[in-house]
């Protein structure tokens, strides 16, 4: 008995099964949770299946009909184009303002780290709640109108939630008071990790600020900022929540996101063996995406 | 050029003792301009703070008031009592849920899928910073899960819990239950945890360890004894932002609950779709469900860029 204690020990304490027992918890999770789901969605979107239409293992093959669908639906490439659209407009607002409370907070002024404080807040925040917030913020009679009337008279009054440009801005607004405080941490700490010495040079050669910022500090910190966009864009790329809040893809399907639309897709109309196509399409341009933009990131890793 | 180097060394031991005056002006300026945009910045949850205290009379009212005229806390009991609303709110009958079971939900989902996430990644973070397992296969994996919409794993991971297990497992029940959940948001936010912990595995030089296993400690010992401890502020860190990525999930919350395990971003969610123009409960229960996580935001304010950005951003 002691001797197969003794056995048992040595075995697990062998430095091929410790390696083993380390990254096995991690494979067994990723097989079960994200490679067999994956498996299933390319059969499903092969095949023509609901979830009312019976047993998934009988299905019809249905050959590539699901991927043609997709190449002549209209609503696949609005609300790509549109999803894209919010992507742009927020993580450039996004980059911009952070970047200038980055800049701001360079300097010193009483009462700094209460506001730092204040700003990081929203991105804490649960997305549902932001969603929710901006609601209450734009509503016919809510504060943003009354400021506005304050301001232009009563022409100012905008309907926000009916007309669909109107819709996305506040979407966008939304995504950029969560999300700019994520653009101001990183830029800071990326400025604030910056030498000092070629800025003290530039500045003993008499070189004006705009130049020196232009010249001298975006190219250090230009590693820090692709990180933060590539970030940044990927992951509103998937936005859903703040959508499904604020309008639900309203009026008509005018501010639906690719998310959402195949959310609605899926688990709405039930098209389950559709949306897995749109899924499969998803991924694949995601992979692509994420390996040209890895490449920075990749280049950062090695420097370090 | 003067000016900037007053303000790039900014200790008030070199400003010799007559400061100019417009340095004055100066800091007095750039306390105006942070004043106006922590405003900005903090209205519009004041503005869902105020609702969440006026009666129902108040929340659609024009011209709107930051300050409740007859503050109440009735939306915020109404949450957890809505059979038996008071005073004002009790003008709005109806079918309103009460909000203890996702909370409850949300207290036992968040937490252990945060655990079991850290714990598992911790492992791997080990495995791939100790003995590079996985080589350059493994970081582009993650990653790309990372950035995948969990919308498309939802479709095939709807079919795989509602008809899939319960056929190769009877009885274990997945869909619409709190171990469904757990499992997916482990999947989920392990890259995460992975990436952060492997941070904090590096900072450890190995010839600690080393020492330890020259002293005849077996690897297993050296991990528990030696490496956890030394990276104990970096897992409670690590633990902490998981919590936050776990308590505010939504989509997979929505799709794969429908009675018994609603969680309370989507708790959120139903005050505002079934029931329409709930504003004030609504708001109170945003206000609930913020809390945890702000809290939790600020014990870890160092670390968020590392968190969000995979470690691959320092402070």
């Amino acid at each position: 008995m002691q001797n197969a204690v003794r056995r048992l020990s040595r075995w697990i304490n062998r430095e091929g099964v410790f390696k083993l027992a380390l990254v096995a918890p991690l494979q067994v999770t990723m097989w079960l949770i994200l490679i067999v789901p994956t498996l299933l969605v390319i059969y499903l979107s092969f095949v023509r299946w609901e979830p009312v239409l019976g047993d998934w293992t009988r299905a019809p093959f249905a050959g590539l009909a699901n991927y043609a669908h997709v190449m002549v639906d209209a609503r696949v490439w609005e609300t790509l184009g549109r999803t894209l659209i919010i992507v742009f407009f927020a993580v450039s607002l996004e980059f911009l303002l952070g970047l200038a409370l980055a800049l701001f907070s360079l300097n010193t002024f009483p009462g700094k780290r209460l506001f730092t404080s204040i700003i990081l807040y929203p991105m804490m925040l649960p997305w549902v709640v932001v969603g929710f917030t901006f609601y209450l913020l734009f509503l016919d009679k809510g504060p943003v109108n009354y400021i506005l009337i304050q301001l232009l008279g009563s022409g100012g009054a905008q309907p926000w939630f009916k007309e669909p440009p109107l819709a996305i801005g506040t979407i966008i607004l939304a995504d950029v008071w969560q999300w700019t405080p994520f653009m101001f941490l990183i830029l800071y700490s990326g400025l604030g990790a910056l030498p000092k010495e070629p800025v003290e040079a530039a500045m003993t050669l008499g070189a004006a600020r705009w130049q020196i910022f232009r010249l001298v500090t975006l190219p250090m910190l230009r590693p820090v900022i692709v990180i933060a966009l590539v970030i940044r864009a990927l992951e509103c790329f998937k936005i859903f929540d703040l959508v499904f809040i604020m309008t639900g893809g309203g009026p008509g399907t005018s501010t639906e996101s690719l998310s959402l639309f195949i959310y609605r897709t899926g688990f709405v109309y039930g098209q389950l063996s559709y949306a897995a196509a749109l899924a499969v399409l998803l991924l694949i341009a995601i992979s692509l995406v994420t390996r040209i933009a890895i490449r920075p990131l990749e280049y950062r890793e090695e420097a370090r | 050029m003067t000016r900037m180097v007053t303000e790039s060394t900014p200790s008030p031991v070199t400003v010799a003792p007559p400061v100019p005056a417009r340095l004055y002006v100066a800091g007095a300026l750039r306390l105006a301009v942070a004043a106006g945009i922590a405003l900005i910045f903090f209205l519009p949850v004041l503005w869902m703070l105020s609702i969440s205290f006026k009666p129902p009379a108040e929340w659609l009212e024009y011209p709107p008031t930051l300050w409740p005229k007859e503050p109440l806390a009735g939306n915020y009991t109404f949450l957890f009592n809505p059979g038996n609303p008071e005073g004002a709110i009790a003008v709005m009958t109806g079918a309103a849920e009460p909000v203890v079971p996702a909370f409850a939900n949300s207290l036992v989902v968040a937490p252990l899928a945060t655990l079991l996430s850290v714990t598992i990644g911790f492992l791997a973070a080990y495995a791939v910073s100790r003995f590079h397992v996985g080589g350059t296969f493994m970081p582009f994996f993650t990653l790309t899960t990372r950035m995948f919409p969990p919308v498309a794993f939802a479709v095939p991971l709807l079919l795989y819990y509602s008809a899939v297990i319960p056929r190769l497992i009877p009885g274990l029940r997945l869909y619409d239950t709190r171990l469904g959940l757990i499992l997916m948001y482990v999947a989920f936010t392990v890259a995460f945890a992975l990436w952060m912990t492997k941070g904090f595995i590096d900072a450890v030089p190995r010839h600690i360890e080393e020492a330890a296993i020259l002293d005849g400690a077996s690897r297993w010992r050296v991990l528990f004894t030696v490496t956890v401890p030394l990276v104990r502020g970096g897992l409670a860190a690590t633990t902490l932002f998981i919590f936050i990525l776990t308590w505010t999930e939504f989509l997979f919350a929505l799709i794969f609950t429908q009675r018994f395990a609603i969680t309370v971003p989507v708790q959120v969610s139903h005050y505002a779709g079934a029931i329409g123009r709930f504003y004030g409960p609504q708001a109170a229960l945003g206000i609930l469900a913020s809390i945890p996580v702000v809290v939790t935001g600020y014990l870890i304010q160092r670390h968020l860029v590392t968190g969000f950005t995979f470690g691959l951003v320092r402070e």
